[in-house]
């Protein structure tokens, strides 16, 4: 005989409300004020940057010579320029180069570290003591300076400030990855695991890699900032971007102090703009940091 | 004990070595002949083929490279780091000329920076997550976000524009005239300090935070301990190690010198000289002075390695 | 020199000025204030953008050099501050050319003496020219060419000096009056002709004080200097620093009284705003321009149709009325200096490619000739150019505007000033280049030797013989009225050709205080920079 067994269906059961985007979003902003408004500066950023062509009222190169050192005004918001060229056009598409120039060379820089780092952690002995040394020879240099050599070796071009920003960074990232690296590898539970027969490779990707994330991420954020100010730098140095490219750096060279007085505009948002999104790389970048550090998560 | 200075010691050579043989190559890449550059001045001259190959022999810059390298190995071995090939000098006057400056820069600019960032960096860790947390970490990013020289250009011009006031051309040091002195140090100092202290705020914020969350401090909680005694007596003590070797490690790049902040003062340091160096192709200025930054950085870091051993017995062992 | 011996020479002078002065006042045309009575002493406080490479102006040719040491040396011949292009004598007190013209004769002033005492003879004077004309290995003169029709110097007693050409040379006067050639002793010549880049032993109003690279460079006053009563101030201080608003801001803030070549004109406006008259501003026309060389060697820009349609593209005239204020450069003009003894008529001006004033017509032409040259889509170029924003990018910015409207586009590659000399002059690796041509006055030898086949200068690597057979005509014609149809006739042929594109002739705006007094500003920063007639209202 079947005994009707009253069932409980767990779909019916009391379960907690989902967690919606929504509350996600307002948890984080609760919870990590400034990371969320470091969020929002990038975020607003990167749609400028996407959209610039859309968003930017003129071409930035085009000069209008009727229109040089106009104020700011309904028909110009930031004002125009020694050229008459329209000061919020270029820095819109002076947020794509300094986003793109951050980015790729943060990326390309940590990422390769980050392999050399993973590397000379696991392969440890002469391998190690090799890229070390490597690593610490290039650290030696003064970040600006080596930016800076290499940008005159190559010229004056975006492409050229990227590769001249990413190699400054490589050694950087490939300390701090090599660092957390070593001291999983020393965890006895990856050398029971090792002991058990599991692959080098399979050890590297699934213990070392997972816990170098972290890392990786923070340095990530944290190299975005300096890259962008580095470029600016250079640029304003006269070995970054050329004219007429509208990077911010550019626009504050020289010049831009000799019309700060006519023309103040000109000085004044480009360096507002640098400082802003370097601003707000910085401020998610800690709160990343807070989140994803073990040791720091206790009493947040 | 002896042994990890001993290991350490031998490790340095090795790096230096290859600092110099980066720079060396890097400094030969680039284009541009440094000789033309001298025969030609800044604008085009009037050039021939054999005064070009006599101003090459007359430079040295006719050796094959290895030979150059080694001259420059033995006599950087001496503490000779060659002649100036721009202005026929020997660079260690060129050098030593500077320093006074670029040196005084560096000590005012972490004195102020450390008298801000301990106590900043100890208030922000302690009020975590409150208002005041919130508004150190905002002006301290803010320090690392704002270019120098965009700083230092706007605090010129408002100096000019609403006061036609400039800072004094000429660097006096401040045994002389302290006055003079000041006025020319205050503003450079100020920016350079500003971001100096940035970053040590952070970087002791974060540090102190680690280290409140350690047992050890715990127990110091559950022991009664008053707020300050656990904070500034056990944690912070902890902390300071890594705070230390920021400050060492960016004290060390001050003879990188900060570049852009002395094009925009005019200050003749020697982070300026490097620059107008790379721009005259003057390799035996850029060599030496790589070379001495990464001396320099090396220098600290031993320091700082061997503080941390003396400190901590595990290290040594391993 | 004691004080009170001082005191009366002050009141000598002081007569002795006011005699002088009232005697010469009809002479002193453009110096209105020399009206007032010369003061004594004071130190001139100037600001300079760069260091000098080295101390010899034999072997330079940066303003960098010359403004620095100008006061410590003088010269054989020298050009009137007051009455640019008249030559007079520094060293030599008078001169005869013989009828053919293959000798010249200078009588030195006697009683000249150097800063260590010796005296100044005809044997240093020969021993500098020497050194100038005739360097030995390892020395370079940078100027070596313009004397070319020097066959040797003689110094037959101490007080004559002797030039024997071996053709005769319209412009070997001139070229003996430039600032550069200065007199230095023979003895130390003979040591080390290399000497003089790292010190000093002249014979100027001023002797040398001290130097410290990057920052300061200092002359004191010469009390034995051989014209009397000269010079009036103390002494002079030089304050380097290449950031040209570090400059601005310390002539506005009073730390330094002049700055001696050029501030642009939005500097110059705020300065002016601000201090009224105690500040006063001299724009004088520059014996420099700006323009673009073309490697004529390179595909396609062998192609003359091609180049004509790249100058055909440049609206000059809108050029110098943009360009103006920004950069000072304002003048349009071939390759002799517009508003010069030498430049080019203007209507004969505007017949040629790249002056007329029909715009629309010219870009019509230019598109034109690009099609037949086989590019009716347009070109892609390469711009190269130094790395200097004034006037360089600024001139590139507006170049590159222009082009983009005959279809060509332009990429623009600024290099640093070791690279952009490197590719322009010594390997020709360019397609196009910035390319300025600045000179100490308006000497045709000295302009227009860079059109020349095989000339250093000559950039573009261009050759054609007819240039080459007027250039070295005009050379040799005395003849004035004759000599400037040669030239115009040059001109016009690289012009037509487009060997080389001018683009515009350079203003300067030289700017002091109202107490600097006594100094007039000439049309280049490299001469007038011996400061002996200046004086100070006010310290």
């Amino acid at each position: 005989m079947a005994v009707h067994y009253p069932l409980v269906h767990t779909a019916t059961a009391p379960l907690a409300p989902p967690i919606t985007w929504g509350d996600e979003i307002s948890n984080f902003i609760r919870r990590k004020p400034l990371g969320a408004a470091g969020a929002l500066i990038i975020s607003v950023m990167l749609f400028v940057a996407l959209f610039a062509p859309r968003l930017a009222p003129y071409d930035p190169y085009t000069p209008d010579y009727g229109a040089q050192f106009q104020r700011p005004s309904a028909a110009h918001w930031f004002g125009t320029d020694e050229f008459g060229r329209d000061v919020l056009s270029r820095i819109m598409y002076g947020a794509r180069i300094a986003l793109f120039v951050g980015f790729v060379a943060s990326f390309v820089g940590c990422t390769l570290g980050a392999l050399l780092g993973v590397v000379s952690a696991y392969a440890g002995g002469k391998v190690d003591l090799c890229l070390e040394r490597l690593m610490d020879i290039l650290l030696a240099f003064p970040l600006l300076i080596l930016a800076l050599a290499i940008a005159s070796i190559l010229g004056p071009a975006v492409q050229n400030v990227v590769v001249a920003i990413s190699i400054p960074i490589i050694p950087r990232a490939a300390r701090v990855v090599r660092a957390s690296a070593l001291s999983v590898k020393e965890n006895r539970y990856v050398e029971a695991a090792g002991s058990l027969g599991a692959s080098g490779r399979r050890v590297v990707l699934q213990h070392i890699v997972p816990n170098v994330m972290a890392p990786y991420i923070i340095i990530v954020t944290a190299q975005l900032g300096s890259a962008i100010l580095t470029e600016a730098a250079l640029s304003y140095l006269g070995l970054g971007t050329a004219e007429p490219t509208p990077s911010w750096g550019l626009m504050l060279s020289g010049s831009a102090s000799a019309y700060a007085e006519k023309a103040p505009w000109i000085a004044l948002f480009p360096g507002m703009a640098i400082s802003l999104a370097v601003f707000g790389f910085n401020l998610f970048g800690d709160s990343l940091r807070d989140a994803l550090d073990p040791r720091l998560r206790r009493k947040g | 004990m002896g042994n990890y200075l001993a290991k350490r010691l031998l490790l340095i050579i090795p790096t230096l070595l290859g600092v110099a043989a980066v720079v060396f190559v890097i400094m030969r890449v680039i284009p541009g002949d440094v000789a033309l550059l001298i025969l030609g001045g800044d604008q085009a001259g009037h050039i021939d083929k054999a005064q070009l190959a006599a101003m090459h022999h007359q430079l040295g810059l006719d050796q094959p490279l290895l030979t150059q390298f080694g001259v420059w190995l033995w006599g950087v071995a001496h503490f000779d780091f060659g002649t100036s090939l721009w202005t026929g000098r020997p660079v260690i006057e060129e050098l030593v000329g500077r320093l006074p400056l670029s040196l005084e820069l560096a000590i005012l600019a972490t004195i102020v920076s450390v008298l801000l960032a301990i106590p900043f960096g100890v208030l922000a860790a302690a009020r975590r997550d409150t208002w005041i947390d919130y508004l150190i970490r905002v002006v301290s990013i803010g320090g690392l976000a704002i270019p120098s020289f965009w700083v230092g250009i706007l605090i010129i011009l408002l100096l000019v524009i609403y006061f036609g006031w400039g800072p004094p051309l000429e660097y006096t040091p401040p045994w002389i005239d302290p006055w003079a002195n000041f006025q020319q140090m205050v503003w450079p100092v100020v920016t350079v300090g500003y971001r100096y202290a940035a970053v040590t705020t952070r970087m002791t914020r974060s540090t102190l935070l680690e280290v409140l969350g350690d047992d050890y401090i715990r127990t110091a909680w559950a022991k009664g301990l008053r707020e300050r005694a656990v904070v500034v007596r056990h944690a912070l003590r902890n902390a300071m190690l890594p705070v230390i070797t920021l400050i060492g490690t960016e004290f060390a790049f001050f003879f990188g010198g900060p570049v852009v902040t002395e094009t925009v003062f005019t200050l003749n340091g020697v982070g300026r000289f490097v620059v107008d160096a790379v721009a005259h192709r003057d390799y035996p200025v850029v060599q030496a002075l790589v070379f001495l930054i990464a001396f320099g950085f090396v220098i600290v870091n031993l320091v700082i390695d061997l503080t941390y051993a003396w400190l901590d017995p595990r290290i040594r062992y391993r | 020199m004691t004080r009170p011996i001082r005191r009366h020479r002050t009141m000598l002078a002081v007569v002795l000025l006011a005699v002088l002065g009232a005697a010469a006042l009809p002479s002193i045309s453009s110096a209105a204030q020399a009206l007032d009575t010369p003061r004594r002493g004071g130190v001139l406080l100037a600001v300079i953008g760069a260091d000098p490479p080295s101390l010899d102006p034999h072997q330079e040719s940066t303003f960098a050099n010359i403004e620095l040491v100008a006061p410590l040396y003088s010269t054989l011949l020298q050009l009137d501050p007051y009455h640019y292009p008249k030559i007079i004598g520094d060293v030599a007190t008078d001169w005869k050319i013989a009828a053919d013209g293959l000798t010249y004769t200078f009588k030195l002033r006697p009683g000249i003496h150097f800063h260590d005492g010796s005296t100044l003879t005809s044997a240093d004077v020969k021993a500098s020219y020497d050194k100038i004309i005739f360097p030995p290995a390892g020395v370079r003169s940078v100027r070596k060419n313009a004397y070319t029709a020097v066959e040797r110097v003689e110094a037959p007693d101490p007080g004559t000096v002797i030039f024997k050409l071996k053709f005769p040379s319209a412009s070997l006067l001139d070229n003996l009056a430039s600032p550069w050639n200065v007199i230095f002793p023979k003895k130390y010549l003979d040591k080390d002709p290399n000497y003089f880049k790292t010190n000093v032993m002249g014979s100027g109003p001023f002797k040398f004080k001290n130097y410290t690279r990057g920052s300061t460079f200092e002359g004191e006053r010469n009390p034995d200097y051989f014209v009397k009563d000269r010079p009036y101030l103390d002494g002079y201080k030089f304050f380097i620093s290449p950031e040209t608003s570090v400059r601005a801001a310390a002539i506005r803030s009073g730390r330094a009284y002049i700055e001696f070549r050029n501030l642009p004109s939005a500097e110059v406006e705020a300065i002016r705003k601000q201090l009224g008259d105690k500040i006063v501003v001299q724009e004088t026309p520059m014996t420099g321009q700006w323009g673009i060389a073309v490697n004529n060697t390179a595909k396609p820009f062998n192609d003359v149709r091609v180049r004509k349609a790249l100058t055909l593209g440049i609206d000059r005239y809108t050029m110098s009325k943009v360009l103006y204020p920004l950069t000072g450069l304002k003048y349009v003009g071939a390759l002799m200096r517009p508003g010069s003894d030498w430049a080019m008529p203007t209507p004969e001006l505007e017949k040629l490619p790249g002056f007329g004033r029909d715009m629309e017509k010219n870009r019509a032409e230019a598109r034109k000739l690009l099609a037949e040259a086989g590019y009716p889509n347009g070109l892609k170029v390469v711009l190269k150019n130094r790395n200097v924003k004034l006037p360089y990018q600024d001139f590139a910015v507006f170049l590159i505007q222009e082009w983009r409207k005959i279809g060509v586009e332009v990429e623009h590659r600024p290099l640093e000033t070791a690279a952009w000399f490197s590719d322009g002059q010594d390997t020709g690796n360019f397609e196009l280049i910035v390319a300025p041509a600045v000179e100490f006055m308006d000497e045709p030898d000295q302009f227009l030797g860079r059109y020349a086949t095989g000339s250093t200068q000559n950039w573009g690597r261009f050759s054609d013989p007819r240039v080459d057979d007027l250039f070295s005509r005009q050379a040799r014609t005395l003849d004035p009225g004759e000599r400037k149809r040669l030239i115009n006739e040059m001109e016009k042929l690289v012009l037509e050709n487009a060997y080389y594109m001018p683009g515009l002739w350079w203003s300067r705006n030289l700017v002091h205080w109202a107490k600097v007094k006594n100094y007039v500003a000439p049309p280049n920063h490299y001469t007038n920079q011996k400061l002996q007639d200046v004086w100070l209202s006010e310290d």
